[in-house]
């Protein structure tokens, strides 16, 4: 098939040529073509199949608005379904097939469903699929997700990668029409920072589809001529084939831009770049849609939007039809016919609606004033229509002109609500723009194009001025006024046939009617239950000729009916754009312990605790499975020694004259008198009394301490200390910054721990037990002169240090333990052997500090001061919080050795019906224990304290398990701490 | 001397990479004291500081450089300054107690991005507007990249140092190898 609707003129390049194919037959275009441009000069009429009904389809638009010319794009993981063919640029190589028909185009299988079509009214899935109700989810669901939906998804991974990124400017200009080109010009002169948007390849707008003059020179070449001298300003950024989707708060525009989907060779760049604009001031310049008339039949291939007609005529040198008619209701549709018949395109009639004289003469055209067309005949692409009065004529194109709805949407994104235009018969923006926005052009219902010019250009020198800018001083572009009389005439009542009014979702005119009578009053419940405005265009075609119906139906004037409110995204957004680079493993960013390389040399698995990659065990040739390692790796740490990187808990250095007093407000327990060397341990409450964060923070000077944190909180008690410190008490001498990434620091726990220890610090300081006791704390060097410090601290329960130097000798320190350590068969241990040993401490940790427990509860009621204020304090006095049957933290081991404990579980007395009623606890934390050779557990029971050796259930529902558990102290292992002292 | 002794490496082995337009490497031997500031304490501590180091005290949100360029002064916040030198240059005991010094050096990883490119490749994951009136020579800004916390200072017409927690160091310089790859 050769282009056999090509025509001479437009804005493409004819010397080269595009092969591309559309259900595999090859087709030839040229550079400057849509898919859509293409296909018509192709002779391709019936380019797919309509969502509910199959109804053949063609192309009816010439932009982002299209409703039905929806193609799959390319293949295998590469495929993109419901591709706009009327916004797809043409490039060599491209590859597209129609979609949703079963069997060929031409022949769709799924056609009968239109046969049926007087049973699928609106609301028929409402009202059939009610019952049998167990049919619903095994049968009519599946059967219903079958037949849905328009094109189908590869199932494969998206092989492209997309990017983010972020613009700031004074103007964002959003649409490179007349009004936006004549405002960026304004504002580039000014000086201020512009950028222009346009979702279009070709900047210019209408001017590229219309015959206009501006400057005395065609509208195409003065839009050229502008964009040279916009592309020599510095302060302008042209962004074209960029979609401004979303106008969000504070002057932020979500926009994205498509970067290689017209590329033959796409390269390795991103496709797709989603962009973050901070704007001081937007102006909307994003023109108007045209909307068709309803009519019978009026969805046959070959009906068409009538300035889509000329922009195919004008811009893309491809006339959709031989013999044309026009159905109009306004002045705007008349220049379809004159601009086709100065190119030399046969006009077959001319109906205006408007029974009044014909405001043109248009050679060769029959004028119908104050007629219709009733219905269409041509199944697969237009043969006649029918008018009112009765004629038939044949015609292979009819152009529809409704009159031009403005694009308001991004003006209804922080909830303004339009206002109706009765000079135009359209919404104009209205109610609260977004702040810092403000309309010109189409856009804001200047329909003609010498006022939208100046519009553009008189609101870009106020908006620039506003910020400071000198305003151009260089008169705004002129053109003229053209006529745009339009009839508030929507659809054609007389039509017997289907009259369409959402093409995408195949609702029509009666669907409306009856969803009005059924009594969905407002437009959002007509929208639901017949689908209208939903899918790739969102309604743009079809919203405000529905309204129109439903206020003739309820006997209301369109704006007394309302209008749908419009959300982002303005025209659909790939998942993959709004994803961008956050996919796989750079979803989110790791954070590495200093030792991880030699933890990864050393056979370590790692977990994700936060952002944290941790070493949760260091497995050797010959276990078996993870708890052979934990249970090793326990049972060398408590026979001799062990080794453990805890960099990952939080450590803030908090230095000033009121740091001690600062410290006292944020722990509970008291202060102000610890020694210079000395570690205490603290625990932090919330403001409603709950137990918060807990850890250890060390006195290494008058003025000077290191707190630690738990990994999971460390940011988060930071920032709390932060707010404390700047709002709660400003007159604090108090000042805070993080350190946890600047020391490595490692738990070496163990009998043999010092005698290690000894080994690497450096004289003369001295770590005996009496020099450097229980909660001692030090900043010494190591291994010959590395300054490090030194906590004497357990969270094992054994005795034991924290040794840490800065970061950079992490890697080192490392290698430096365990190969001093070598004598004494020192282990390296992860994680969960840290789990194992803290419950075998009875330590509370995450578990316990789950957000529900208070201090009571965790059985550190005297670590709340009674003397002193601290956050949470008053709270937690709350009678409710103190009761006699508050739970407490107290130690489970199972009667049968032999049974398993499992975290969840909940308490029971024996003889209690297992239910909430009866709940006594829960099971909080569990392990097995290597060193007492069963499972124990910590958890929560009422009264617990006063309970040791009863004997109650624990229940897990979810696992099906019970087991019976005696109740213990929580410290399993060294109850009286002689061996962390030691 | 002992037995063992402790070897220093880099969170990025000294990175260094040319690409089409932009230059980035790790600023391998970076020393960044934390000053803090006490309540009241201004006036005494920009004495001090400018007797040490000859540097005067930046607004917030710039940065000042010492005569021979070799220490930079990055006032983040109201009573917070980073002293950004190479680690012999300052010496905290040379402010004699007049503010609360914190040794920042492990805490961070420095990158310098240099190159007519640089602000391009940035564009991608620095919310911060780097436009030259808004962003000049010395301006500093505390933001986040790529989910990561970031402190950006401009050091030339077209060279930026960034600075991010050491521990996501692969991370981000991931994010930034990719911005520049995405870009250039």
């Amino acid at each position: 098939m050769s282009q056999v609707n090509r025509i001479k003129g437009g804005l493409i390049d004819t010397n080269r040529s595009l092969t591309f194919t559309f259900n595999g037959r090859k087709m030839q275009g040229h550079p400057g073509d849509t898919l859509a441009s293409a296909l018509l000069a192709n002779g391709q009429r019936l380019v797919g199949r309509s969502f509910k009904y199959h109804r053949p389809r063609g192309i009816f638009t010439d932009g982002s608005h299209e409703p039905n010319a929806l193609v799959e794009l390319e293949s295998g993981a590469h495929l993109e379904p419901n591709t706009r063919a009327t916004t797809v640029e043409l490039y060599d190589g491209l590859s597209a097939r129609s979609q949703n028909h079963r069997g060929s185009l031409e022949h769709d299988l799924m056609a009968v469903t239109d046969l049926l079509s007087p049973f699928m009214a609106a609301g028929f899935y409402y009202k059939t699929f009610m019952w049998p109700k167990a049919f619903w989810e095994k049968l009519y669901e599946p059967m219903i997700r079958i037949s849905a939906g328009l094109g189908s998804l590869s199932m494969k991974e998206d092989p492209d990668h997309y990017d983010k990124g972020f613009l700031h400017c004074d103007l964002l200009v959003i649409g490179a029409g007349p009004a936006g080109l004549a405002a960026a010009l304004a504002a580039g002169h000014s000086g201020a920072r512009v950028i222009l948007a346009d979702e279009d390849f070709r900047p210019g707008g209408r001017l590229s589809g219309e015959t206009f003059v501006v400057d005395d020179i065609a509208g195409a070449e003065w839009t050229a001529q502008a964009l040279t001298e916009l592309a020599a300003m510095d302060n302008v950024h042209i962004l074209t084939r960029t979609t401004i989707y979303g106008a969000y708060d504070h002057g932020v525009y979500g926009a994205l831009e498509r970067c290689t989907d017209h590329l033959a060779v796409k390269g390795d760049k991103p496709r797709q770049i989603l962009w973050r604009i901070y704007s001081k001031r937007a102006l909307l310049t994003a023109g108007a849609t045209e909307r068709p008339i309803a009519f019978g039949n009026n969805d046959r291939p070959g009906v068409m939007l009538a300035g889509a007609v000329r922009t195919y005529v004008n811009r893309f040198g491809v006339t959709p039809g031989r013999e044309v008619a026009l159905f109009t209701n306004n002045d705007d549709g008349w220049r379809t016919a004159s601009d086709l018949a100065a190119k030399g395109v046969s006009i077959s009639a001319i109906v205006d609606a408007r029974d009044q004289a014909a405001p043109a003469t248009i050679p060769g055209a029959q004028v119908f004033m104050g007629q219709s067309v009733v219905d269409t005949k041509g199944r697969k692409g237009l043969k006649s229509i029918t008018l009112s009065g009765g004629h038939t004529i044949p015609t292979d194109c009819l152009a529809v002109s409704g009159g031009w709805n403005p694009n308001v949407h991004l003006t209804c994104h922080q909830r303004g609500r339009p206002d109706w235009h009765e000079g135009i018969n359209a919404f104009v923006p209205g109610g609260a723009l977004p702040p810092g926005m403000a309309v010109a052009g189409a856009a804001n219902g200047t329909l003609t194009l010498g006022a939208a010019l100046s519009e553009g250009h008189r609101a870009a020198n106020a908006m620039t001025k506003d910020l400071g800018f000198n305003a151009s001083r260089k008169p705004a572009p002129k053109a003229e006024d053209e006529a745009h009389e339009c009839a508030a005439f929507w659809h054609v009542g007389a039509s017997r046939a289907r009259a369409w009014v959402d093409l995408q979702n195949d609702v029509t005119a009666k669907d409306i009617k009856q969803a009005c009578v059924e009594g969905m009053a407002s437009v959002e419940l007509v929208k639901r239950y017949t689908t209208l405005g939903m899918a790739t265009d969102q309604g743009k075609t079809s919203n405000i000729t529905a309204l129109a119906i439903m206020a003739e139906v309820n006997g209301k004037t369109i704006p007394e009916t309302g209008t749908t409110i419009f959300r982002p995204p303005y025209t659909p957004v790939a998942m993959g754009a709004l994803a961008g680079r956050a996919r796989g493993k750079d979803f989110r960013p790791y954070r590495l312990t200093p030792s991880h390389q030699w933890a990864k040399a050393n056979g370590a698995t790692f977990v994700e605790t936060g952002n944290w990659l941790r070493a949760q065990w260091f497995a050797r040739p010959g276990e078996k499975g993870w708890r052979d390692s934990v249970d090793r790796e326990v049972k060398m740490t408590r026979a001799s020694v062990g080794i453990c990187d805890v960099t990952t808990l939080g450590k803030i250095d908090i230095q000033g004259r009121d740091a001690a007093e600062f410290l006292n407000r944020i722990y509970t327990n008291a202060w102000l008198k610890l020694p210079v060397g000395k570690v205490r341990y603290g625990l932090m409450l919330r403001e409603d009394g709950i137990a918060y964060d807990d850890g250890t923070t060390a006195r290494l000077g008058e003025n000077h301490y290191v707190m630690t944190t738990t990994t999971a909180n460390a940011v988060l008690v930071f920032r709390r200390m932060e707010f404390a410190r700047q709002c709660l008490w400003p007159d604090l001498d108090v000042h805070l910054i993080s350190t946890t990434d600047g020391w490595a620091q490692y738990a070496v726990a163990g009998p043999n721990a010092r005698a290690l220890l000894a080994k690497l610090v450096d004289a003369p300081f001295d770590i005996s037990n009496e020099a450097f006791p229980f909660m001692a704390c030090a900043e010494l060097s190591v291994c010959g002169g590395t300054k490090a410090r030194l906590f004497r601290i357990s969270f094992s329960g054994e005795m034991a240090y924290e040794i840490a130097v800065p970061t950079r000798f992490g890697n080192s320190l490392m290698e430096v333990l365990m190969e001093a350590g070598r004598e004494f068969d020192a282990v390296p241990y992860g994680t969960e052997a840290l789990g194992v040993m803290r419950i075998e401490k009875g330590h509370a940790a995450g578990n316990e500090l789950n957000g529900q427990t208070t201090a009571l509860n965790l059985g550190m009621a005297g670590f709340i001061n009674k003397n002193k204020d601290c956050i949470g304090k008053v709270l937690s006095e709350r009678p409710d919080m103190n009761r006699d049957d508050a739970i407490r933290l107290v130690g489970f081991k199972p009667v049968d050795h032999s049974q398993k404990l499992a975290a969840g579980a909940h308490f029971i007395t024996k003889g209690d019906t297992a239910n909430m009623a009866n709940d006594q606890g829960w099971m909080s934390s569990v392990a097995f224990s290597p060193t007492f050779g069963h499972s124990i557990g910590l958890g929560f029971i009422k009264r617990g304290h006063q309970r040791t050796g009863e004997v109650v259930r624990a229940v897990n529902p979810a696992r099906g398990s019970e087991v019976e558990v005696e109740i213990t102290s929580p410290h399993f292992f060294d109850p009286d701490g002689g061996i962390q002292r030691g | 001397m002992a037995e063992y002794s402790l070897k220093s490496s880099s969170a990025l082995s000294g990175y260094n990479h040319d690409f089409d337009g932009i230059k980035l490497r790790e600023l391998t031997g970076l020393s960044i004291l934390s000053i803090a500031v006490p309540l009241s304490g201004e006036a005494a501590a920009k004495t001090a500081i400018h007797t040490a180091f000859g540097i005067f005290m930046p607004e917030i949100g710039a940065s000042t450089t010492s005569a021979n360029l070799a220490m930079r002064l990055v006032r983040l916040g109201v009573d917070q300054l980073f002293l950004l030198g190479q680690s012999s240059d300052a010496k905290p005991a040379q402010l004699k107690g007049t503010v609360y010094t914190t040794d920042q050096s492990d805490v961070w990883i420095g990158l310098e991005l240099s190159g007519p490119k640089a602000r391009t490749a940035l564009a991608r994951i620095c919310p911060i507007d780097l436009h030259p009136k808004v962003f000049a020579i010395d301006a500093a800004a505390r933001t986040s990249m790529e989910h990561l916390g970031t402190i950006i200072i401009r050091t030339g017409n077209d060279a930026f140092v960034l600075l991010s927690a050491s521990s996501s160091a692969s991370s981000f310089l991931h994010a930034v190898e990719l911005s520049i790859g995405n870009t250039s």
